[in-house]
Order: C-alpha cells, then structure tokens, then sequence
C-alpha cells in the first residue's frame, strides 16, 4: 500500500512558479523539455525529509516553508567594489574571477582568462546548447535541473597547469529573496591542475537567497585539483549544494569547505574513483551561531583498488546552532588496498548546540584500512586555566583555543595565501561573538 | 612579600579537602622550598596561588605585597606578578609559540599599564630571551609545546617566566622528567630571574634541584599542612631520611 504523500506549500508554490516562468528561463525547446521533465521528477519525490534516511537530520518538508520566486536572469546594479565588499576578506585573493548575480553571469564584473577555456552555461543554453541531463534520484539535483539558469563550465585541457586560481562568485543582491540556481562544470584533461574557489556571498543590504547549486566535477588521469567551497551568505538564507565528483587514476582531489554562519547549509559531495591511486583529501568548518544548521554529507564510492580518502571536518557552535556530519565510505568488492580515514569533531560552546555524526562504512572487500572517528567537546579549562595563568583575558583565551581548534582543518589548506585569507574568515566570525 | 595564612583548600567538584591550614611566609628577595612526599597537597598550593578554579578556598586567605589575591583571576594575578611554571604545560595545536608569547606578554604589560610591543619589538626581545635559555628559533615558529620533548617544555616555562618579569615565581616540580642537563639550564633560568624585589616559591619532591636553585628556607608539607621549616640542610637531611616521619602522622 502506498501513502500519499500532501504536498507542502513550498512543494506546491514552485511547481506553480516553474509553470508561469518556465519560458523565462535560457534554452531551446529540447532543454525546455529537460526542464519540465526534471520538475516532474522533482514533483514526485518532493523535497526530502526525516525518513530518507540521508536527509535524517536536515528534514527539507519542515525546514523550507516557502521557495522564493524563482530567479530568471536580472540585471541587478552591482559594482566591482559591491563584489569586493560582499567577499569580505576572500577579495584578496588573487584570482580571475568570474561573477554570477542572483543566478546570472556577468561578465562586466568578471575577468576570465583568455586561453583557459572557460564559458558560462547561460551562453551555452543561449546558443541552442543542451543543458546536460543529470541521473539523479536526489530530488535537490532534480530541481536545479529544471531550474539552472547559469554557472561556470571551466574546461582544462590535457596537460594545463592553471598557475592563477578560478574565483566563482554567487552573490545575492536582490531587495528580496530570490531561489538560485547555478550549475557548475570543472572538467579537467590527463595531468591537468588548477584551483577553484566557490564563494557564495550576499550584498550588503540585500536579500539573502536560497540557492541550489550543482557542481559536476570530471577528471581524467593523473590531474590534480584544489577544490575551495565557501559560504558566508548570512543567518537568513539557505544553501544547499550538490557536488559530484569522478576522479581518474592518480588523480588528486583537495577539497576545503567552509561554512559560517549559514541559516540552513546542506553541502552533500558524491566521490567516485574510476582510476586507481587516486586520493580526495577534503576538509572543512562549520561555524554556527544563532540558528544556524549546517549539514556536510560526503559519499565516497571506492569503486576501483588502492585509493586513498582523508576526511576531516570540525564544527564549532555556540547558541543553539546545529551542525551535522555523514560520512559514507563504499568499498567495492574489487576495492583492494582501499585507504580510508574519516574524522569529525565539534567545539560546542554553548548548552543549547547540537551536533549529529553519523559515519557509514560499507565494506565489500577484505583487505582494506579504513577507520573513523567522531568527538564533541567543550573548551577544554585545563588549557583555558593555563592560557589565563599567562595573563590573557578569559575573552581572547577562549578566542585562542577555538582558534587552535579550527587550525588542524585549516592546515589542511596547502596554499598559504589561501590558508591566511580562510583563516581570517574564521577569525572574523570568532570576534563577531561579542558584538 | 607573599602571605598564606591558615588557607584551606578543597577540590571544589567533591569536596575533598587538600590544603588544611597552611601558614607561611616569603619575604621579597627570598626563595623558599616546598617538600613534600606525593599527595601532600604540592600541587594543590600552586595551582590555588594561580587561581585555578578547580580548587576552593574555604578558609585563610593568600596576600601578595599586602593585597589579597583570592577574588582574583588568574589572569589578573598574572598582572600583579604571579606566575606558575607547571609540572605538565600545557600543549596548545595550532597556536605558534611566539604568538602565544606575544599575547601573553602584552595582555600583561597592558594590564602593568606598560606599553604593549610592536610584533617587530617583541620579535627581537623574545629571541633574545630564547637565545639565553639555548630554545631554539624553530621552537618559537612551531604549536606550542606541540611535540615538544620533557626539557623543551620546561625551558618553555621559563622563557615565559623571563618575558613575563613576574616578582612571584611559583616553580612546580620544574625538575620532574628531567635529565641533569636540563635541570642546570632550567636552573640557570631561574636563577638569573632571583632579586630583590622578587620571593620565589620552588615546589620539588627531591632534594637535587635544590643543588642548582639554593634556597633559603625549606618548608616540608605533609597532609595538606606544614609540618616542619628549616634552613637549606633540612632538604639534605630528607634526602637521607625520607618523608616517613611525616607520612605516618595521618590525621
């Protein structure tokens, strides 16, 4: 017996919104069919909730009770110097930059690279491309397929090393919320590198929105990758993000994420090796006050030998913020020599902050290392006492120790540049606690 | 001159009681010894001058140049002057060394009223201070105490006390874990840090850091209380008798 399930609100209001607007979105006829075909199977599946057992902790029927309008593509007035007041401290880093506002690229604001084969997926659908099709039993996915309006497709050709990173800037600068909705391409040859940097970000005095982005992540062998996700989008917005990666034999991929003060975040990455010696290193911080909730779902698919994962991430929270971390490691059966560490930790700060760690090992092969570990704590007072006995006030003794508990994720990070500007973000955050 | 006057103590989660009246007395320019055998309360009477929360004051009081220090944290003790060398420092990951010494010092200059150094000052002065202590630049740049070996530690300890210019120097079993070596650097330390204006309390189980740091009185602490005070010769005397006359007096 089936029960049906009643749409909510949110579910019924953007199917309505995808109907009325559907023709303002990029794309001929064929992607228009795409389109209406992934909301169908969005409409089927409904947003997930509590009893898909993946989405346990972040329930999307209670958490959304309404999707903004659906961004379309408009050309809000936005300066290079709003871009760099809305980065904050991630305008130092040096980098081209390619700039998307409310779900729209543009290029005004944006210095691509010339030689880097680099286009933005509204020209593609604009010159009659198609709008790559996604298998996908995620609903989320489902959505942003009949939703994407834009994003960066950035093709590194066999053998490029890109010596300058890529900074791919969401921004949200409506005077109220909008739903964006960006789809992501990196797609990197034999022994290709290069560093993307995702920022998401919010306009001073504008709207924070909900954005649902997708990043497809190809490459081939021997490649290397520095992937660096950031959200600072504010206390009132939602974000959730898909990235699913597939990664070639002796390929590297570093993966840094950083969360902060997010409304609602739900970052879920799908790994899969399809080459042997490949490594993903990916790390991260979820720093959350307030309300905040913010989800890290990883699942690593060691579907070929001798590769290794590393997974750290830390959580700090204060108030009655809540962060969430899975970890689901497959091993197939043929996955000999399968290296696999996973790690999740949480500061709390407060009594009223919640951290969920659920590790999930699938194991089909015998001769295998993988292991991993979860801890929650409090400001540890033997080394609180120490700092003060030094003549530090309990304030900035305390800063310290949050400081030297982000500092093992964050060492992670092997561009120094990068690693100092990252730092700073969270330094930032960490001061905004007394304000 | 520092004061302790009938001070007790207890461990403030279960109530036990470490410090039962404790009296006692160092006048500026002097360095007295603390002996005692394992669980006399040591450890407790260091932790309870540098304010360690852990423990409560229930009774007596501890002044230092006249003024009490009980209400006081231990950050504010540290600007009056007091300061702990621990038996077990503390390992802080992801906080170099010389930040953590540059925000140690300047929060105390501040809270001094001196004048707060410039990373480049600070910078000099501490590598001078390290030179002197044989610690080594690439300490100064690692997580402090992170990875370091026992006599790294404490001459840790003691650079920090030389850049702290505290006048109450409270030495907690500085010796433990060390090779002879180690304690006659970490002694040299101290020893340099001795004046007039400054009262040094050195806490030790055994007599031999008492070669190096000779002090002027030494005061043995059994069961929570002082049980007998002499000159330097009693530290030698205990070295050949032991502690058992004062273990067997349990209350």
């Amino acid at each position: 017996m089936t029960v049906a399930i009643i749409k909510t609100k949110a579910e019924q209001g953007i199917v309505a919104d995808f109907a009325a607007h559907a023709q303002r979105l990029p794309g001929d006829a064929a992607t228009g069919k795409t389109r209406t075909e992934a909301m169908a199977a969005f409409a089927r599946a409904g947003l997930p909730h509590r009893r898909v057992e993946a989405w346990k902790y972040t329930d999307l029927r209670v958490a959304l009770k309404a999707f903004a309008p659906i961004a379309t593509g408009d050309q809000a007035q936005v300066s290079a110097a709003d871009v760099d007041e809305a980065l904050g401290s991630l305008a130092a880093i040096d980098a081209d930059r390619l700039v998307f506002v409310n779900g729209c690229y543009r290029r005004e604001l944006s210095t691509p690279k010339p030689q880097v084969n680099l286009f933005t997926l509204g020209e593609v659908l604009r010159s009659g491309g198609a709008l790559p099709a996604l298998k996908t039993d995620e609903a989320v996915v489902s959505l942003n397929g009949a939703l994407a309006t834009d994003g960066a497709v950035i093709d590194i050709a066999e053998g490029e090393k890109l010596a300058k990173p890529i900074l791919v800037i969401a921004i949200a600068a409506g005077a109220s919320a909008q739903l964006t909705t960006l789809r992501h391409a990196i797609k990197l040859g034999t022994g290709a590198t290069a560093t993307v940097i995702e920022a998401h970000v919010t306009l001073t005095g504008a709207a924070a929105s909900q954005s649902n982005s997708v990043l497809e992540i190809s490459a081939g062998d021997a490649a290397g990758l520095t992937h660096v996700l950031v959200g600072l989008e504010g206390n009132a917005a939602t974000h959730i993000e898909t990235i699913a990666a597939t990664l070639g034999a002796r390929t590297t991929l570093n993966s840094f994420q950083l969360t902060a003060s997010t409304g609602l975040a739900r970052n879920q990455m799908f790994t899969r090796f399809a080459g042997e010696h490949a490594k993903l290193d990916i790390s991260g911080l979820m720093l959350g006050r307030g309300r905040d909730h913010i989800d890290t779902t990883l699942v690593i698919d060691h579907a070929v030998p001798h590769c290794e994962s590393r997974e750290l991430f830390k959580a700090v929270l204060d108030d009655t913020a809540r962060a969430v971390f899975q970890g689901k490691v497959i091993v197939r059966p043929d996955a000999q020599k399968t290296d696999g560490k996973q790690m999740a930790k949480a500061l709390m700060l407060s009594e009223g902050c919640e951290f969920d760690s659920k590790p999930e090992l699938e194991i089909y092969a015998d001769d295998v290392v993988c292991g991993h570990g979860a801890t929650v704590a409090e400001i540890d007072p033997a080394m609180m006492f120490y700092l003060r006995s030094r003549g530090i006030p309990k304030e900035e003794a305390r800063v310290m120790l949050i400081e030297s508990f982000v500092g093992e994720a964050l060492e992670k990070i092997e561009n120094e540049k990068l690693r100092e500007v990252l730092s700073e973000v969270t330094r930032i955050w960490l001061s905004a606690r007394q304000a | 001159m520092l004061e302790i006057k009938d001070l007790h103590a207890k461990i403030a989660e279960d109530g036990t009681e470490i410090l039962k009246g404790i009296t006692l007395t160092v006048p500026k320019g002097e360095v007295h010894a603390i002996m005692g055998p394992n669980g006399s309360g040591k450890s407790t009477l260091a932790y309870v001058l540098a304010g360690r929360s852990d423990y409560e004051v229930t009774s007596g009081d501890i002044l230092w140049n006249g003024e009490s220090i009980l209400e006081m944290s231990p950050d504010e003790r540290a600007g009056k002057g007091v300061f702990l060398a621990f038996q077990y420092p503390m390992e802080i990951p992801g906080v170099s060394t010389m930040t953590f010494l540059r925000t140690s010092v300047n929060a105390t200059r501040k809270k001094r009223g001196q004048k707060e150094y410039s990373t480049p000052e600070f910078m000099k002065v501490a590598r001078a201070a390290a030179l002197h202590l044989g610690v080594k630049d690439d300490m100064l740049k690692r997580a402090l105490n992170v990875g370091f070996s026992g006599g790294e530690k404490k001459r840790m300890e003691v650079l920090q006390m030389a850049l702290l210019e505290p006048t109450l120097c409270v030495l907690d079993e500085t010796d433990s874990g060390l090779d002879i070596d180690a304690i006659r650097i970490v002694s040299e330390g101290a020893n340099k840090l001795r004046g007039p204006d400054k009262a040094m309390l050195v806490i030790t189980h055994y007599q031999r850091l008492l070669n190096y740091i000779t002090p002027d009185k030494v005061h043995v602490l059994a069961h929570g209380r002082i049980q007998k005070t002499g000159g330097k010769e009693l530290a030698l005397e205990l070295e050949k008798t032991g502690y058992a006359e004062f273990t067997g007096k349990a209350a």
